[in-house]
């Protein structure tokens, strides 16, 4: 797969930029351990060796579109992070006629860390149901049939925990947390020009890294993505101490479905279960 | 952070049904338990979920949103609105160890003042009940 | 002649201290290796590369009160924050024992901060050498070294048969008394650290290169967060601000990031850095050209984690290799 999907994208990049469709083609380059993949920015048709694809490509690279705006650019997008550039298109945050989607049938990423390689795929990987990009221009790679819907096992396991184990559970986690915001830096949909955390009238969270505080960023922020978490897992991957925030943005992802029968990012013209409504439904509240 | 007497219970009620019908309530004289404290919103709509949050992480022991029934919103449509962003909500705060039933979300219409005052005697006594939330 | 402390004696060692002191140490929290309090000797990881945090922590919490005020007598009563806990930190590495060394810079320059040289005070560290560095670590590059015992008030090495003691600092001989040391021929490992980062002359390099595009191309990748900052052994900028609960204020300062966007925005709006690429430029310059320049050392003390936990791969040892690159190419250009 690696080298094959490597070079139709690399003929692809040159393509583009030497057509001049595109100023800048956003990719994956091999990182400074030799091995693992970063993002890439490519502006010289000259520098498309530099592009590779294989299964340590995680990052989302669809955040970056949101730099790019009014700038002709292509992206590599693997499945879920093509339902992201859905979300951005149907939130108006991005022009269609800007961006080149370079679509890849994502084979699954595999854990890694700096100089750390290993063959277990990422969680992400487990639960996806979308390794097909669902909006492209250009495919790479043969479109495969997609596993049967996700039993949201790890929720399941969390809830038979009891309530009281559960609030230590976060409050533990909260404590872990350094607010250092990367969970929302690495999030496609986290685009506020200004933060609900960093505004200071009101003051909804408190300067204190702290528990209590950190517990009240955890828990809005996941809220705030409501109907809009694609399940890339960004967040949790770039955490540098390991919160497990699928966990949260999934509990809410299987409410969203479960009562809205609704995946975000899977079309460019949806409406989120969040900005609209049904007069007679049964939501379990006021009832 | 509870009051000397039990659960401290935060109530946001909409301006055009539920504060009236709190108000009502008052008129007729219809007693209900001093632990909720409420505050006044345009709309059940208008409750922002980091003002539920903000509530319980300060302290709460609950939070009672009230609002127009269905139907009958003073803005046609944001009690619809929030019905759908408090489900959601109410599952998150669950996972997160806040129990559903800390978070109560009911509509009462401004001549439902014997209502809102049953509805609150309820709430709180189930809080009685649970518990404070923080024994601090 | 070594000293040397068999791990038995070193472990009854470390648990009557823990009986008087709180002693931190790098533990297992979840998956994480981090500084925390012990109360037992079997909780301490002896193996391990380094934690996932620096120790910094220690003397520069995340989140600290400054001081307290109170309305009293139609006064103000301020009460500043004073620490009165003795503290052994166990097991902190070369690197990391010289990022709070070089710290002592900007902390204890004239005014002093207070809190910090009461914590200084207050804290013994015993250091451990490391056996072998690891693929992230340059500390030889950045003048220090895995068995570099400058910084710290003891200093144990791995033997076959326990640890090499160094005492450096009188405050480690007090620590150390009444602890019988058997004496030994044993010569402990050096161990080396490999990688060498080309640190000499980064001052005129970078300088050279500081309108250089290559920093704004650099930011197209970083999506600035602050990782970086918060788990570097020598990042030591800080917000502070009030808080107000029940008629009690404190002045509380908490870690905060040259690279979040709010964090130069002045009274008005108006960012001096506001783009991406000068904010990036900046952590970079801080470290390699203005710390020396105020201070004398680089302000990196090589530990690797940046290198590690940056989401996107942005490596210092790399910026520093381009810097010369681009430095060099620059010079060349203007004579």
């Amino acid at each position: 797969m690696g080298s094959d999907f490597t070079q139709q994208i690399r003929d692809k990049a040159k393509e583009l930029l030497e057509k001049g469709t595109v100023e800048c083609v956003i990719g994956y380059e091999t990182g400074s351990d030799g091995f693992s993949a970063r993002p890439a920015f490519i502006y010289e048709p000259a520098e498309v060796e530099r592009l590779v694809f294989d299964n340590t490509c995680s990052h989302n690279l669809v955040k970056y579109l949101l730099n790019k705006k009014g700038k002709p650019t292509a992206v590599i997008v693997k499945g879920c992070d093509s339902r992201s550039l859905n979300l951005l298109l149907s939130e108006k945050q991005i022009d269609r006629d800007n961006i080149f989607i370079i679509g890849v049938v994502c084979p699954g990423v595999v854990e890694w860390g700096w100089n750390n390689r290993s063959d277990q795929l990422q969680i992400r990987c487990n639960w996806c149901r979308q390794h097909n990009p669902v909006i492209y221009d250009f495919l790479v790679g043969e479109p495969v049939t997609e596993g049967p819907p996700d039993d949201f096992a790890d929720i399941a396991a969390m809830e038979t925990k009891s309530t009281e184990e559960r609030e230590a559970f976060w409050r533990e986690q909260a404590e872990h947390c350094v607010r250092c915001y990367a969970c929302r830096q690495a999030c496609p949909g986290c685009y506020c020009i200004d933060c609900f955390v960093e505004q200071l009238d009101p003051e909804w969270v408190g300067i204190r890294i702290a528990p209590e505080e950190n517990l009240m960023w955890n828990t809005i922020r996941a809220f705030h993505l409501a109907g809009r978490c694609i399940s890339c897992n960004e967040c949790e991957r770039v955490c540098p101490v390991n919160i497990p925030l699928s966990l949260l943005n999934r509990r809410i992802e299987r409410e969203v479905l479960g009562l809205f029968d609704y995946r975000a990012g899977m079309s460019e013209d949806a409406v989120a279960p969040l900005i609209t409504f049904m007069k007679d439904e049964k939501l379990g509240i006021g009832e | 952070m509870s009051v000397d007497n039990g659960p401290l219970i935060i109530g946001f009620l909409c301006n055009w049904c539920s504060y009236a019908g709190a108000d009502m309530a008052g008129t007729s004289r219809a007693a209900y338990p001093a632990n909720i404290r409420i505050i006044r919103v345009p709309c059940s709509g208008r409750v922002d979920p980091l003002l539920i949050v903000k509530c319980f992480e300060e302290g709460a022991d609950a939070v009672l949103v009230a609002g127009c029934h269905p139907g009958d919103c003073h803005y046609n449509e944001g009690n619809y609105y929030s019905r759908r962003r408090f489900a959601l909500l109410r599952a998150l705060l669950d996972f997160m160890g806040i129990e559903k039933e800390r978070f109560q979300v009911e509509w009462v219409s401004a001549s439902e003042g014997k209502r809102f005052a049953k509805i609150v005697t309820k709430f709180t006594e189930e809080m009685i009940e649970r518990g404070s939330r923080k024994a601090s | 002649m070594t000293k040397i402390i068999g791990k038995n004696e070193l472990e009854s060692w470390l648990s009557g201290i823990m009986k008087e002191r709180t002693v931190f140490a790098p533990t297992r929290v979840d998956d994480l290796i981090l500084f925390r309090p012990v109360q037992s000797a079997d909780e301490i990881v002896f193996d391990y590369e380094n934690t996932n945090l620096s120790p910094k922590e220690l003397f520069f919490p995340k989140t600290e009160t400054l001081f307290t005020a109170v309305p009293k007598d139609g006064d103000i009563e301020l009460t500043p924050t004073t620490v009165d806990q003795e503290v052994i930190l166990f097991g902190i590495r070369p690197c990391d024992a010289r990022g709070i060394a070089i710290l002592d810079g900007p902390f204890l320059d004239e005014p002093a901060d207070s809190l910090w040289s009461q914590h200084r005070e207050k804290t013994t560290m015993i250091g451990l050498s490391c056996t072998k560095p690891a693929p992230q670590c340059f500390c030889t590059s950045m003048g220090s070294a895995p068995n570099d015992a400058s910084n710290v008030d003891i200093m144990l090495t791995q033997v076959e048969d326990g640890y090499a003691v160094e005492t450096i600092t009188e405050k480690g001989e007090k620590l150390l008394q009444g602890v019988e040391l058997r004496e030994s021929d044993v010569q402990p490992p050096v161990p080396t650290c490999d990688v060498n980062i080309p640190a000499e002359g980064i001052v005129e390099a970078i300088t050279k290169m500081f309108d250089d595009p290559y920093w704004s191309r650099l930011a197209d990748r970083c999506i600035h967060c602050n990782v970086c900052a918060y788990v570097c052994p020598t990042c030591y900028c800080f917000d502070i601000r009030d808080r107000t609960d029940k008629g009690k204020t404190e002045r509380i300062r908490t870690w905060e990031s040259c690279q979040s966007k709010g964090f130069t925005r002045i009274a008005g709006g108006y960012d001096p850095r506001a783009d991406k690429g000068t904010r990036l430029r900046q952590r970079f310059c801080h470290k390699l050209l203005y710390f020396p320049q105020q201070f004398g050392a680089l302000g990196c003390v090589g530990c690797g984690r940046c290198v590690i936990a940056c989401p996107v791969n942005i490596d210092i040892r790399e910026i520093i290799s381009d810097v010369q690159k681009i430095g060099a190419e620059v010079g060349q250009g203007s004579n």
